[in-house]
């Protein structure tokens, strides 16, 4: 497998290879709890924990996993990193794990963590993982907070909870419900789109 | 070793670690997450209750519990209702405060919801729906307003606003607040929610 440098490991995760953007993975949380930008805050953290330590594990134990039984190895070293989240919230922040409901235990199936085992960190050194991981990770919390904030500052009228558009400003309801969801992810992957083959020309 | 022993071998360590890992987490972090939920119901019994600072669980039945909410001198000042019920899209929990006597709500409030945003989800907003839910005579059945009117003041003692947009939600809440109010006095009156009565200390 050819080495890129590590910089670039990075990068393509926030970038080239943005989770959200460019492979569409992870949809289920980044339509569902993008509502308000401190869920998505939330959402995305916890989605870093649980990928940066299953890389971690994965990429340590993946000469001792047999690659008939990888899949449900994986899925049970990501499981418990779902859970050590979920608990953590519920036990001292009871209002965001109240506010994400189901969608911390449905990390597990999360296909950005489970795809990043299978497709990075099952067959490289474990400081490459991490840096895979943590590129991964900022891309998705870099995506889950534009979406958020368009929502949030739509559908609201507030950002992070304050206000920020006058009393003249009738939100738009309909952003924060699911629907909105789709409408803003729909216009932001145009937007990358476009941005890409903007730059792809000028070269 | 052959490849099935290496497997089986292999997914048991995987399970029994994670195992043994999962079960010092849940010990560590058990104790909070008992404290929050039980926080968060005394939090709202002093709520729905005026002038009370300790609580003591009368009843707990299935969809229902009572407390009584107790001021420092240990009067009771009233008692805290908490129910559930079917909403427009889910399941709806609150809390309600009444007199001793129970022929007043003093307050209400919602404890967990998932209704429409923007529409069915202001029955947790104070200014929208919540205002209009003090001080009801609650001696017998409370009916809904609709259309809404625009302040408390415009509503008889047993009325209650509907949200505009959703009647669903106003009239779920409506519902629960009526059915559980209707199996307290029942409770009551079989003697099962003894320090509930007016004098007792």
């Amino acid at each position: 497998m050819p080495t890129k440098p590590i910089g670039q490991e990075f990068l393509k995760g926030v970038w080239s290879e943005n989770p959200i953007f460019r492979q569409l993975l992870g949809m289920c949380p980044t339509l569902a709890v993008t509502n308000a930008v401190v869920n998505g805050f939330a959402m995305g953290m916890a989605t870093t924990f649980v990928l940066l330590f299953s890389s971690l594990v994965v990429s340590s134990i993946k000469n001792l996993i047999p690659k008939q039984v990888r899949i449900a190895s994986y899925i049970v070293v990501i499981a418990t990193f779902v859970t050590m989240a979920d608990r953590f919230l519920q036990a001292f922040f009871p209002a965001i794990s109240d506010n994400l409901g189901p969608y911390v235990p449905l990390i597990v199936v999360n296909c950005l963590i489970l795809g990043r085992q299978e497709a990075f960190s099952s067959r490289n050194t474990v400081g490459r993982s991490l840096v895979d991981a943590l590129g991964m990770s900022s891309g998705f919390v870099l995506g889950l907070l534009v979406l958020s904030s368009i929502r949030e500052i739509l559908g609201s009228g507030t950002f992070l909870g304050t206000q920020v558009m006058g009393d003249w400003f009738k939100p738009w309801t309909i952003m924060v419900l699911p629907p909105g969801a789709f409408i803003t992810l729909g216009i932001l992957l145009g937007l990358v789109i476009l941005i890409e083959q903007k730059s792809k020309s000028r070269r | 070793m052959k490849l099935s022993q290496r497997m089986i071998l292999v997914l048991t360590t995987v399970g029994l670690l994670s195992g043994c890992f999962l079960a010092g987490v849940g010990l560590l972090t058990e104790k909070p997450i008992q404290m929050n939920k039980q926080k968060e119901i005394r939090e709202a019994i002093f709520e729905v209750v005026p002038q009370s600072n300790s609580t003591q669980k009368l009843l707990q039945e299935e969809e229902l519990s009572v407390y009584a909410g107790m001021d420092k001198n240990n009067k009771i000042r009233g008692l805290a209702v908490k129910s559930e019920g079917v909403g427009f899209q889910d399941k709806i929990t609150l809390m309600y405060g009444t007199d001793p006597s129970l022929t007043r709500i003093f307050s209400l409030t919602i404890l967990e919801q998932s209704e429409t945003p923007g529409l069915g989800a202001k029955i947790t907003s104070e200014k929208e729906f919540l205002r209009f839910w003090q001080n009801k005579d609650c001696t017998q059945k409370l009916s809904l307003q609709k259309p809404p009117v625009s302040s408390p003041e415009k509503l008889s003692s047993s009325e209650v606003n509907t949200i505009t947009g959703a009647t669903i939600s106003s009239r779920s809440v409506l519902n629960i607040v009526n059915q559980s109010l209707k199996e307290v006095k029942q409770l009551r009156e079989k003697g099962k929610l003894l320090s509930g009565e007016p004098n007792a200390n």
